[in-house]
Protein backbone atom coordinates (compact mmCIF):
# COMPACT_ATOMS: atom_id res chain seq x y z
CA UNK A 1 0.00 0.00 0.00
CA UNK A 2 2.20 2.74 1.09
CA UNK A 3 5.56 3.21 -1.20
CA UNK A 4 8.51 3.02 0.18
CA UNK A 5 10.72 5.05 -2.79
CA UNK A 6 10.75 8.26 -0.97
CA UNK A 7 12.92 9.87 -3.02
CA UNK A 8 12.11 8.72 -6.37
CA UNK A 9 8.98 11.37 -7.24
CA UNK A 10 9.62 12.58 -10.38
CA UNK A 11 10.14 9.11 -12.01
CA UNK A 12 7.54 7.52 -10.02
CA UNK A 13 5.03 10.24 -11.21
CA UNK A 14 6.61 9.64 -15.09
CA UNK A 15 5.30 5.91 -15.08
CA UNK A 16 1.90 7.26 -13.90
CA UNK A 17 1.66 9.09 -16.92
CA UNK A 18 -1.77 7.47 -18.02
CA UNK A 19 -3.54 7.02 -14.78
CA UNK A 20 -5.18 10.41 -14.28
CA UNK A 21 -6.41 9.91 -17.83
CA UNK A 22 -8.03 7.12 -16.73
CA UNK A 23 -9.12 8.39 -13.84
CA UNK A 24 -11.16 11.35 -15.41
CA UNK A 25 -13.13 9.02 -18.07
CA UNK A 26 -14.20 6.71 -14.54
CA UNK A 27 -15.09 10.40 -13.51
CA UNK A 28 -16.80 11.69 -16.46
CA UNK A 29 -19.25 8.15 -17.14
CA UNK A 30 -20.58 8.59 -13.56
CA UNK A 31 -21.40 12.28 -14.47
CA UNK A 32 -24.40 13.78 -16.23
CA UNK A 33 -23.58 15.07 -19.68
CA UNK A 34 -24.55 18.29 -19.06
CA UNK A 35 -21.75 18.89 -16.45
CA UNK A 36 -19.41 17.70 -18.62
CA UNK A 37 -20.01 20.78 -21.08
CA UNK A 38 -20.21 22.95 -18.49
CA UNK A 39 -16.37 22.10 -18.03
CA UNK A 40 -14.01 24.84 -18.05
CA UNK A 41 -11.35 22.23 -18.95
CA UNK A 42 -11.80 19.58 -21.66
CA UNK A 43 -10.74 16.30 -19.99
CA UNK A 44 -7.49 14.95 -20.40
CA UNK A 45 -6.07 18.30 -19.95
CA UNK A 46 -4.45 19.40 -16.66
CA UNK A 47 -5.71 21.96 -14.45
CA UNK A 48 -2.66 22.05 -12.38
CA UNK A 49 0.95 20.84 -13.18
CA UNK A 50 4.07 20.93 -11.20
CA UNK A 51 7.48 20.76 -12.92
CA UNK A 52 9.67 19.56 -10.36
CA UNK A 53 8.68 21.89 -7.97
CA UNK A 54 11.15 23.45 -5.49
CA UNK A 55 10.30 25.83 -2.69
CA UNK A 56 13.49 27.05 -0.25
CA UNK A 57 12.57 29.96 1.82
CA UNK A 58 15.47 32.20 2.90
CA UNK A 59 14.98 30.86 6.62
CA UNK A 60 15.88 27.61 6.04
CA UNK A 61 18.15 27.21 3.39
CA UNK A 62 18.90 23.39 3.97
CA UNK A 63 15.63 22.11 4.09
CA UNK A 64 13.27 22.65 1.33
CA UNK A 65 9.65 22.86 2.19
CA UNK A 66 9.10 21.16 -1.19
CA UNK A 67 11.42 19.36 -2.72
CA UNK A 68 11.39 17.84 -6.99
CA UNK A 69 7.82 17.45 -7.17
CA UNK A 70 6.37 16.51 -10.18
CA UNK A 71 2.34 16.02 -10.32
CA UNK A 72 -0.45 16.75 -12.28
CA UNK A 73 -4.25 17.46 -11.43
CA UNK A 74 -6.52 16.93 -14.05
CA UNK A 75 -10.37 18.58 -14.90
CA UNK A 76 -12.89 17.33 -12.36
CA UNK A 77 -10.92 15.19 -9.88
CA UNK A 78 -11.45 15.37 -6.33
CA UNK A 79 -8.03 15.44 -4.48
CA UNK A 80 -6.61 15.29 -0.80
CA UNK A 81 -3.55 16.06 -0.25
CA UNK A 82 -2.27 14.88 2.86
CA UNK A 83 0.88 14.99 5.22
CA UNK A 84 2.01 15.91 9.03
CA UNK A 85 2.39 19.56 10.02
CA UNK A 86 5.56 20.94 8.30
CA UNK A 87 5.06 18.47 5.32
CA UNK A 88 4.58 21.27 2.65
CA UNK A 89 1.05 21.22 2.54
CA UNK A 90 0.61 24.50 3.02
CA UNK A 91 3.39 25.82 1.02
CA UNK A 92 1.83 23.95 -2.07
CA UNK A 93 -1.29 25.68 -1.60
CA UNK A 94 0.25 29.27 -1.29
CA UNK A 95 2.21 28.38 -4.34
CA UNK A 96 -1.32 27.72 -6.11
CA UNK A 97 -2.79 30.85 -5.50
CA UNK A 98 0.80 32.65 -6.08
CA UNK A 99 1.24 33.99 -2.83
CA UNK A 100 4.62 32.25 -3.15
CA UNK A 101 7.03 31.58 -6.11
CA UNK A 102 8.81 28.55 -6.26
CA UNK A 103 12.53 28.39 -6.21
CA UNK A 104 13.05 26.05 -8.90
CA UNK A 105 10.96 24.59 -11.57
CA UNK A 106 7.61 25.80 -13.05
CA UNK A 107 4.06 25.47 -11.90
CA UNK A 108 1.29 25.30 -14.12
CA UNK A 109 -2.21 26.12 -13.51
CA UNK A 110 -4.66 26.53 -16.58
CA UNK A 111 -1.61 25.97 -18.88
CA UNK A 112 -0.45 29.37 -17.81
CA UNK A 113 2.93 29.55 -15.90
CA UNK A 114 3.05 30.87 -12.26
CA UNK A 115 6.55 31.35 -11.95
CA UNK A 116 6.76 33.88 -15.15
CA UNK A 117 3.59 35.21 -14.39
CA UNK A 118 3.49 39.09 -13.64
CA UNK A 119 2.03 40.14 -10.65
CA UNK A 120 -0.68 42.30 -12.13
CA UNK A 121 -2.33 38.83 -13.36
CA UNK A 122 -2.31 37.54 -9.88
CA UNK A 123 -5.64 38.89 -9.72
CA UNK A 124 -6.97 37.63 -12.56
CA UNK A 125 -5.72 33.94 -11.30
CA UNK A 126 -6.94 34.10 -8.25
CA UNK A 127 -10.87 34.95 -9.73
CA UNK A 128 -10.52 31.48 -11.23
CA UNK A 129 -9.61 29.38 -7.85
CA UNK A 130 -11.91 29.28 -4.86
CA UNK A 131 -10.04 29.40 -1.69
CA UNK A 132 -11.89 27.92 1.54
CA UNK A 133 -9.57 28.02 4.75
CA UNK A 134 -9.29 26.48 8.47
CA UNK A 135 -10.68 29.67 9.70
CA UNK A 136 -12.79 30.51 7.84
CA UNK A 137 -11.94 34.53 7.00
CA UNK A 138 -15.52 35.96 6.97
CA UNK A 139 -15.79 39.65 7.55
CA UNK A 140 -17.09 39.91 10.77
CA UNK A 141 -18.80 42.87 10.56
CA UNK A 142 -20.93 42.04 7.31
CA UNK A 143 -23.81 39.69 6.70
CA UNK A 144 -23.47 36.52 5.37
CA UNK A 145 -25.33 37.66 1.91
CA UNK A 146 -22.34 40.45 2.12
CA UNK A 147 -19.74 38.28 2.67
CA UNK A 148 -20.79 36.10 -0.08
CA UNK A 149 -21.55 39.18 -2.24
CA UNK A 150 -18.00 41.20 -1.56
CA UNK A 151 -16.41 38.13 -3.58
CA UNK A 152 -18.34 39.24 -6.67
CA UNK A 153 -18.21 43.13 -5.36
CA UNK A 154 -14.12 43.24 -5.46
CA UNK A 155 -14.25 41.85 -9.42
CA UNK A 156 -16.75 44.42 -10.59
CA UNK A 157 -19.89 42.39 -10.87
CA UNK A 158 -22.65 44.40 -11.60
CA UNK A 159 -25.64 44.64 -9.06
CA UNK A 160 -28.12 42.62 -11.05
CA UNK A 161 -25.42 39.23 -10.88
CA UNK A 162 -24.70 39.65 -7.64
CA UNK A 163 -29.01 39.86 -6.91
CA UNK A 164 -29.39 36.38 -8.63
CA UNK A 165 -25.84 34.64 -7.53
CA UNK A 166 -25.77 35.03 -4.44
CA UNK A 167 -28.95 33.40 -3.20
CA UNK A 168 -28.37 30.97 -5.28
CA UNK A 169 -24.96 29.54 -4.15
CA UNK A 170 -25.95 29.99 -0.40
CA UNK A 171 -29.47 27.53 -1.23
CA UNK A 172 -26.70 25.48 -2.33
CA UNK A 173 -25.03 24.97 1.01
CA UNK A 174 -28.52 25.48 2.64
CA UNK A 175 -27.81 28.47 4.46
CA UNK A 176 -31.20 30.25 2.09
CA UNK A 177 -32.50 31.28 5.74
CA UNK A 178 -29.54 33.03 7.56
CA UNK A 179 -28.95 35.40 4.63
CA UNK A 180 -29.15 38.38 7.11
CA UNK A 181 -27.30 36.88 10.05
CA UNK A 182 -23.61 37.90 11.04
CA UNK A 183 -20.87 35.48 11.25
CA UNK A 184 -20.60 35.16 15.03
CA UNK A 185 -24.40 34.53 14.71
CA UNK A 186 -23.75 30.91 13.15
CA UNK A 187 -21.78 27.66 14.46
CA UNK A 188 -18.50 26.79 12.96
CA UNK A 189 -19.81 24.59 10.50
CA UNK A 190 -22.29 27.35 9.09
CA UNK A 191 -19.55 29.48 8.92
CA UNK A 192 -17.06 27.44 7.07
CA UNK A 193 -20.58 26.78 4.48
CA UNK A 194 -20.74 30.98 4.08
CA UNK A 195 -16.53 30.66 3.46
CA UNK A 196 -17.50 27.93 0.84
CA UNK A 197 -20.25 29.87 -0.95
CA UNK A 198 -17.90 32.89 -1.17
CA UNK A 199 -15.36 30.52 -2.59
CA UNK A 200 -17.95 28.96 -5.36
CA UNK A 201 -20.15 32.18 -5.96
CA UNK A 202 -17.92 33.36 -8.56
CA UNK A 203 -18.11 29.28 -10.16
CA UNK A 204 -14.32 28.92 -10.87
CA UNK A 205 -13.04 25.77 -11.64
CA UNK A 206 -10.47 25.19 -9.44
CA UNK A 207 -11.56 24.80 -5.47
CA UNK A 208 -8.79 24.77 -2.54
CA UNK A 209 -9.46 24.09 0.53
CA UNK A 210 -6.67 24.29 3.44
CA UNK A 211 -8.39 21.98 6.20
CA UNK A 212 -11.48 22.62 5.47
CA UNK A 213 -12.73 20.56 8.62
CA UNK A 214 -9.50 21.31 11.05
CA UNK A 215 -11.99 23.27 13.63
CA UNK A 216 -14.83 21.42 12.98
CA UNK A 217 -16.60 18.37 14.82
CA UNK A 218 -16.59 14.77 12.48
CA UNK A 219 -20.67 15.27 12.21
CA UNK A 220 -19.95 18.53 10.68
CA UNK A 221 -16.81 17.80 9.01
CA UNK A 222 -18.93 15.38 7.46
CA UNK A 223 -21.49 17.71 5.95
CA UNK A 224 -19.24 19.80 4.87
CA UNK A 225 -17.18 16.68 2.64
CA UNK A 226 -20.64 15.99 1.04
CA UNK A 227 -20.77 19.44 0.18
CA UNK A 228 -17.74 19.44 -1.03
CA UNK A 229 -18.24 16.55 -3.20
CA UNK A 230 -21.62 17.88 -4.34
CA UNK A 231 -19.54 20.81 -5.56
CA UNK A 232 -16.75 18.21 -7.33
CA UNK A 233 -20.04 16.70 -8.70
CA UNK A 234 -20.93 19.80 -10.75
CA UNK A 235 -17.42 19.74 -12.70
CA UNK A 236 -15.44 22.02 -10.24
CA UNK A 237 -11.74 20.84 -9.75
CA UNK A 238 -11.39 19.99 -5.51
CA UNK A 239 -8.22 20.12 -3.82
CA UNK A 240 -8.26 19.18 0.06
CA UNK A 241 -5.08 19.38 2.16
CA UNK A 242 -6.11 18.09 5.46
CA UNK A 243 -5.12 15.87 8.38
CA UNK A 244 -8.76 14.34 8.56
CA UNK A 245 -7.55 10.56 8.29
CA UNK A 246 -11.32 9.26 8.87
CA UNK A 247 -12.19 11.80 5.90
CA UNK A 248 -10.21 10.34 3.58
CA UNK A 249 -10.45 7.09 4.40
CA UNK A 250 -14.30 7.15 4.27
CA UNK A 251 -14.55 8.92 0.84
CA UNK A 252 -11.70 6.64 -1.50
CA UNK A 253 -10.41 9.53 -3.55
CA UNK A 254 -7.43 10.18 -5.28
CA UNK A 255 -4.81 10.61 -2.30
CA UNK A 256 -1.29 12.82 -2.79
CA UNK A 257 1.03 12.61 0.47
CA UNK A 258 3.69 14.88 1.61
CA UNK A 259 6.64 14.08 4.17
CA UNK A 260 9.30 16.55 4.91
CA UNK A 261 9.03 18.06 1.25
CA UNK A 262 8.51 15.01 -0.31
CA UNK A 263 6.04 13.32 -2.80
CA UNK A 264 5.77 10.30 -1.12
CA UNK A 265 2.65 8.74 -2.43
CA UNK A 266 0.18 9.32 -5.53
CA UNK A 267 -2.80 7.27 -5.53
CA UNK A 268 -6.25 6.80 -6.50
CA UNK A 269 -8.94 5.22 -4.44
CA UNK A 270 -6.36 5.89 -1.50
CA UNK A 271 -6.51 6.39 2.38
CA UNK A 272 -4.62 8.62 4.90
CA UNK A 273 -1.96 6.21 5.03
CA UNK A 274 -0.03 7.99 8.38
CA UNK A 275 0.26 6.28 11.15
CA UNK A 276 -0.57 8.48 13.96
CA UNK B 1 -17.73 54.54 -13.58
CA UNK B 2 -19.61 52.03 -11.67
CA UNK B 3 -16.41 51.30 -9.61
CA UNK B 4 -16.13 54.84 -8.50
CA UNK B 5 -19.76 54.70 -7.35
CA UNK B 6 -18.34 51.58 -5.46
CA UNK B 7 -15.23 53.51 -4.14
CA UNK B 8 -17.51 56.05 -2.98
CA UNK B 9 -19.90 53.92 -1.25
CA UNK B 10 -17.24 51.95 0.40
CA UNK B 11 -15.46 54.71 1.56
CA UNK B 12 -18.63 56.37 3.07
CA UNK B 13 -19.36 52.78 4.87
CA UNK B 14 -16.14 52.82 6.01
CA UNK B 15 -16.14 55.81 7.50
CA UNK B 16 -19.43 55.42 9.43
CA UNK B 17 -17.99 51.92 10.54
CA UNK B 18 -14.48 53.17 11.84
CA UNK B 19 -15.69 56.37 13.19
CA UNK B 20 -13.22 56.29 15.86
CA UNK B 21 -10.29 55.91 13.79
CA UNK B 22 -11.75 58.39 11.05
CA UNK B 23 -11.89 60.79 13.83
CA UNK B 24 -8.75 59.94 14.97
CA UNK B 25 -7.52 61.21 11.77
CA UNK B 26 -9.62 63.91 10.84
CA UNK B 27 -8.72 65.82 14.23
CA UNK B 28 -4.42 64.99 13.40
CA UNK B 29 -5.31 66.36 10.45
CA UNK B 30 -7.41 69.23 11.38
CA UNK B 31 -5.09 70.08 14.37
CA UNK B 32 -1.59 69.72 12.07
CA UNK B 33 -3.45 72.07 9.61
CA UNK B 34 -4.42 74.33 12.08
CA UNK B 35 -0.93 75.05 13.73
CA UNK B 36 0.67 75.39 10.19
CA UNK B 37 -2.23 77.83 9.02
CA UNK B 38 -1.47 80.16 12.26
CA UNK B 39 2.22 79.92 11.44
CA UNK B 40 2.00 80.61 8.03
CA UNK B 41 -0.51 83.51 8.99
CA UNK B 42 1.76 85.04 11.81
CA UNK B 43 4.64 84.29 8.89
CA UNK B 44 2.93 86.71 6.49
CA UNK B 45 2.22 88.99 9.42
CA UNK B 46 5.92 89.43 10.70
CA UNK B 47 6.67 89.77 6.91
CA UNK B 48 4.56 92.19 6.12
CA UNK B 49 5.97 94.42 9.36
CA UNK B 50 9.29 93.64 8.30
CA UNK B 51 9.43 94.29 4.51
CA UNK B 52 7.42 97.71 6.17
CA UNK B 53 10.33 98.22 8.60
CA UNK B 54 12.42 97.71 5.67
CA UNK B 55 10.52 100.12 3.20
CA UNK B 56 11.20 103.06 5.63
CA UNK B 57 15.17 102.68 4.73
CA UNK B 58 16.42 105.65 2.91
CA UNK B 59 19.53 107.61 2.22
CA UNK B 60 19.68 111.57 3.17
CA UNK B 61 22.31 113.54 1.76
CA UNK B 62 22.97 116.64 3.90
CA UNK B 63 24.01 119.38 1.53
CA UNK B 64 26.10 122.71 2.11
CA UNK B 65 24.51 126.10 2.30
CA UNK B 66 26.93 127.22 -0.90
CA UNK B 67 26.30 123.98 -3.00
CA UNK B 68 25.73 125.91 -6.80
CA UNK B 69 22.57 124.33 -7.97
CA UNK B 70 24.48 122.78 -10.81
CA UNK B 71 26.36 120.81 -8.96
CA UNK B 72 23.23 119.68 -7.25
CA UNK B 73 21.88 118.75 -10.16
CA UNK B 74 24.82 116.76 -11.16
CA UNK B 75 24.69 114.73 -8.09
CA UNK B 76 21.08 113.88 -8.06
CA UNK B 77 21.58 112.84 -11.88
CA UNK B 78 24.21 110.43 -10.57
CA UNK B 79 22.30 108.87 -7.59
CA UNK B 80 19.60 108.59 -10.21
CA UNK B 81 21.58 107.03 -12.27
CA UNK B 82 22.91 104.45 -9.43
CA UNK B 83 21.58 100.65 -9.75
CA UNK B 84 19.21 99.78 -7.11
CA UNK B 85 17.61 103.43 -6.42
CA UNK B 86 14.32 103.79 -7.04
CA UNK B 87 13.41 107.67 -6.88
CA UNK B 88 15.98 111.13 -5.98
CA UNK B 89 13.84 113.33 -3.97
CA UNK B 90 15.57 117.57 -3.07
CA UNK B 91 14.25 119.03 -0.15
CA UNK B 92 15.18 123.12 0.17
CA UNK B 93 16.58 124.59 3.96
CA UNK B 94 13.12 125.89 4.29
CA UNK B 95 11.00 122.12 3.38
CA UNK B 96 13.73 120.27 6.04
CA UNK B 97 12.33 123.68 8.33
CA UNK B 98 9.07 123.07 7.44
CA UNK B 99 8.94 119.06 7.82
CA UNK B 100 11.03 119.85 11.46
CA UNK B 101 8.26 122.05 12.83
CA UNK B 102 5.16 119.55 11.56
CA UNK B 103 7.42 116.78 13.22
CA UNK B 104 7.32 118.82 16.33
CA UNK B 105 3.66 119.76 16.79
CA UNK B 106 3.48 118.50 19.89
CA UNK B 107 6.47 121.48 21.58
CA UNK B 108 6.55 123.95 18.95
CA UNK B 109 8.50 125.93 21.49
CA UNK B 110 11.53 124.03 20.02
CA UNK B 111 11.19 125.70 16.68
CA UNK B 112 10.80 128.98 17.93
CA UNK B 113 13.56 128.89 20.33
CA UNK B 114 15.23 129.21 16.56
CA UNK B 115 14.72 133.07 16.37
CA UNK B 116 14.56 132.97 12.65
CA UNK B 117 17.22 131.15 12.27
CA UNK B 118 17.33 127.82 10.06
CA UNK B 119 20.34 125.44 11.06
CA UNK B 120 18.66 122.58 9.23
CA UNK B 121 20.70 121.36 5.46
CA UNK B 122 18.89 121.46 2.18
CA UNK B 123 19.13 117.34 1.50
CA UNK B 124 18.87 114.78 -1.28
CA UNK B 125 15.86 112.05 -0.20
CA UNK B 126 17.05 108.63 -1.78
CA UNK B 127 14.55 105.89 -2.20
CA UNK B 128 15.61 102.24 -2.61
CA UNK B 129 14.17 99.67 -4.67
CA UNK B 130 16.11 96.99 -2.72
CA UNK B 131 16.45 98.03 1.01
CA UNK B 132 19.25 95.21 1.58
CA UNK B 133 21.25 97.46 -0.87
CA UNK B 134 21.69 100.26 0.73
CA UNK B 135 25.56 100.02 2.12
CA UNK B 136 26.72 99.52 -1.51
CA UNK B 137 24.63 102.57 -2.83
CA UNK B 138 25.79 104.56 0.51
CA UNK B 139 29.73 103.67 -0.65
CA UNK B 140 29.28 104.96 -4.20
CA UNK B 141 27.85 108.44 -3.42
CA UNK B 142 30.48 108.93 -0.80
CA UNK B 143 32.75 108.15 -3.57
CA UNK B 144 31.42 110.36 -5.82
CA UNK B 145 33.67 113.82 -6.56
CA UNK B 146 30.38 115.98 -6.74
CA UNK B 147 29.26 114.54 -3.58
CA UNK B 148 32.64 115.26 -1.67
CA UNK B 149 33.09 118.94 -2.59
CA UNK B 150 29.19 120.12 -1.74
CA UNK B 151 28.05 117.85 0.97
CA UNK B 152 27.49 119.68 4.65
CA UNK B 153 30.36 118.24 6.13
CA UNK B 154 34.04 118.32 4.22
CA UNK B 155 36.19 117.60 6.34
CA UNK B 156 34.31 114.20 7.08
CA UNK B 157 31.92 113.41 4.08
CA UNK B 158 30.97 110.48 5.75
CA UNK B 159 29.17 112.54 8.41
CA UNK B 160 26.86 113.67 5.77
CA UNK B 161 25.42 110.23 4.51
CA UNK B 162 22.40 109.47 6.44
CA UNK B 163 21.19 106.07 7.07
CA UNK B 164 21.08 105.14 10.27
CA UNK B 165 24.29 102.68 9.84
CA UNK B 166 24.86 100.69 12.78
CA UNK B 167 20.70 100.21 13.26
CA UNK B 168 20.09 99.64 9.31
CA UNK B 169 22.70 96.48 9.73
CA UNK B 170 21.29 94.77 12.62
CA UNK B 171 18.11 95.71 12.08
CA UNK B 172 18.21 93.80 8.83
CA UNK B 173 20.23 90.57 10.34
CA UNK B 174 17.11 90.64 12.96
CA UNK B 175 14.75 90.52 9.67
CA UNK B 176 16.68 88.17 7.93
CA UNK B 177 16.97 85.63 11.00
CA UNK B 178 12.59 86.30 11.41
CA UNK B 179 12.41 84.98 7.95
CA UNK B 180 14.60 81.95 8.81
CA UNK B 181 12.99 81.06 11.94
CA UNK B 182 9.88 81.11 10.18
CA UNK B 183 10.43 78.70 7.10
CA UNK B 184 12.36 76.04 8.88
CA UNK B 185 8.99 76.44 11.76
CA UNK B 186 7.04 75.72 9.03
CA UNK B 187 9.00 72.70 7.37
CA UNK B 188 9.52 71.11 11.13
CA UNK B 189 5.39 71.52 11.79
CA UNK B 190 4.56 69.80 8.02
CA UNK B 191 6.96 67.11 8.41
CA UNK B 192 5.60 66.52 12.43
CA UNK B 193 2.15 66.56 10.47
CA UNK B 194 3.15 64.06 7.84
CA UNK B 195 4.37 61.89 10.22
CA UNK B 196 1.25 62.17 12.68
CA UNK B 197 -1.28 61.42 10.02
CA UNK B 198 0.86 59.02 7.86
CA UNK B 199 0.42 56.95 11.62
CA UNK B 200 -3.01 57.24 11.90
CA UNK B 201 -3.70 55.87 8.40
CA UNK B 202 -1.64 53.25 8.79
CA UNK B 203 -3.56 52.61 12.13
CA UNK B 204 -6.82 52.22 10.32
CA UNK B 205 -5.47 50.02 7.62
CA UNK B 206 -3.81 47.86 10.31
CA UNK B 207 -7.83 47.66 11.36
CA UNK B 208 -8.67 46.38 7.81
CA UNK B 209 -6.03 44.45 6.85
CA UNK B 210 -8.00 41.56 7.25
CA UNK B 211 -10.66 43.06 4.94
CA UNK B 212 -7.31 43.92 2.70
CA UNK B 213 -6.23 39.79 3.02
CA UNK B 214 -9.81 38.75 1.86
CA UNK B 215 -10.10 41.27 -0.67
CA UNK B 216 -6.64 40.05 -2.64
CA UNK B 217 -7.71 36.10 -2.14
CA UNK B 218 -11.06 36.73 -3.83
CA UNK B 219 -8.98 38.34 -6.69
CA UNK B 220 -9.68 42.01 -6.63
CA UNK B 221 -6.85 44.23 -8.33
CA UNK B 222 -4.69 46.77 -6.32
CA UNK B 223 -6.06 49.52 -7.61
CA UNK B 224 -9.62 48.19 -6.99
CA UNK B 225 -8.60 47.61 -3.08
CA UNK B 226 -6.50 50.78 -3.38
CA UNK B 227 -9.58 53.24 -4.50
CA UNK B 228 -12.11 53.03 -1.48
CA UNK B 229 -8.62 53.39 1.22
CA UNK B 230 -7.86 56.66 -0.85
CA UNK B 231 -11.12 58.55 -1.05
CA UNK B 232 -11.20 57.38 2.67
CA UNK B 233 -8.08 59.24 2.99
CA UNK B 234 -8.96 62.09 0.76
CA UNK B 235 -12.50 62.40 2.58
CA UNK B 236 -10.50 63.09 6.12
CA UNK B 237 -7.79 64.80 4.48
CA UNK B 238 -10.87 67.43 3.34
CA UNK B 239 -12.59 67.11 6.42
CA UNK B 240 -9.76 67.97 8.68
CA UNK B 241 -8.79 71.01 6.45
CA UNK B 242 -11.98 72.46 6.03
CA UNK B 243 -12.25 72.38 9.72
CA UNK B 244 -9.02 73.86 9.89
CA UNK B 245 -10.11 76.61 7.91
CA UNK B 246 -12.90 77.47 9.70
CA UNK B 247 -11.66 77.97 12.76
CA UNK B 248 -8.70 80.03 11.23
CA UNK B 249 -11.14 82.60 9.83
CA UNK B 250 -13.04 82.55 12.99
CA UNK B 251 -9.68 83.28 14.55
CA UNK B 252 -9.20 86.34 11.87
CA UNK B 253 -12.66 87.72 12.66
CA UNK B 254 -13.22 87.87 16.41
CA UNK B 255 -9.18 87.83 17.57
CA UNK B 256 -7.88 90.10 14.66
CA UNK B 257 -9.49 93.18 15.81
CA UNK B 258 -8.77 93.19 19.38
CA UNK B 259 -5.42 92.96 18.55
CA UNK B 260 -5.14 95.39 15.70
CA UNK B 261 -6.76 97.90 18.20
CA UNK B 262 -4.01 97.22 20.85
CA UNK B 263 -1.12 97.38 18.69
CA UNK B 264 -2.12 99.52 16.02
CA UNK B 265 1.53 99.81 14.70
CA UNK B 266 0.88 96.44 13.63
CA UNK B 267 -0.46 95.98 9.92
CA UNK B 268 -1.84 92.76 10.88
CA UNK B 269 -4.69 92.64 7.86
CA UNK B 270 -3.16 90.74 5.33
CA UNK B 271 -6.00 91.38 2.42
CA UNK B 272 -8.36 88.67 0.93
CA UNK B 273 -6.22 87.49 -1.78
CA UNK B 274 -3.43 86.35 0.52
CA UNK B 275 -5.90 84.60 3.10
CA UNK B 276 -7.53 82.97 0.12
CA UNK B 277 -4.17 81.88 -0.76
CA UNK B 278 -3.17 80.84 3.04
CA UNK B 279 -6.84 78.61 2.70
CA UNK B 280 -6.27 77.46 -0.83
CA UNK B 281 -2.47 76.21 0.34
CA UNK B 282 -4.01 74.48 3.81
CA UNK B 283 -6.78 72.39 1.95
CA UNK B 284 -4.45 71.29 -1.12
CA UNK B 285 -1.68 70.24 1.30
CA UNK B 286 -4.50 68.43 3.12
CA UNK B 287 -5.02 66.50 0.10
CA UNK B 288 -1.45 65.40 -0.88
CA UNK B 289 -0.96 64.36 2.65
CA UNK B 290 -4.45 62.55 3.33
CA UNK B 291 -3.91 60.85 -0.61
CA UNK B 292 -0.02 60.26 0.03
CA UNK B 293 -0.34 58.85 3.68
CA UNK B 294 -2.52 56.32 2.04
CA UNK B 295 -1.20 55.45 -0.46
CA UNK B 296 2.08 55.05 1.22
CA UNK B 297 0.70 53.20 4.46
CA UNK B 298 -1.36 50.93 1.85
CA UNK B 299 1.68 49.48 -0.26
CA UNK B 300 2.87 46.97 2.30
CA UNK B 301 -0.65 45.30 2.02
CA UNK B 302 -0.86 44.95 -1.90
CA UNK B 303 2.41 43.28 -2.18
CA UNK B 304 1.22 40.02 -3.96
Amino acid sequence: MTNDNTFGAPARTGAHAGRPRQAASQLSASLPMLDVDDMPQPMGTPVITFDHVTKIYPAQPNKPALDDITLQIYAGEFVFLVGHSGSGKSTFIRMLIREVKPTQGHIYVADEDLSTMRNWRVPYLRRNIGCVFQDFKLLPNKTVFENVAFALEVIGKSRHVIKTQVPEVLRLVGLQDKLNKRPDQLSGGEQQRVSIARAIVNRPPLLICDEPTGNLDPQTSRGIMDLLERINRTGTTVLVATHDREMVDNMRRRVIALDKGHLTRDQDRGVYGFDV
Amino acid sequence: MSSLLYFLKESLTGFTRNLSTALGSIVTIFLSLLIIGIFLIGGFIVENVVSSVEDKVSISVWLSDDASDSDITTLQNYIQGLEGVESVGFTTKDQALENFRNSMTSNPEIVDQLDGQNPLPASIEVELADPQMVETIAGQIQSNDTFTKICDNPADPADSLKYGQKSVERLFSLTNYIRYIGIALIALLIFIAMVFINNTIRLAILARRKEIAIMRLVGASNGFIRGPFLMEGALHAIIGSLLAVGSLELLRSLVFPKISSALVWLPLDLGGSTTFMIYAILVVAGLVIGLLGSALAMRRYLKV
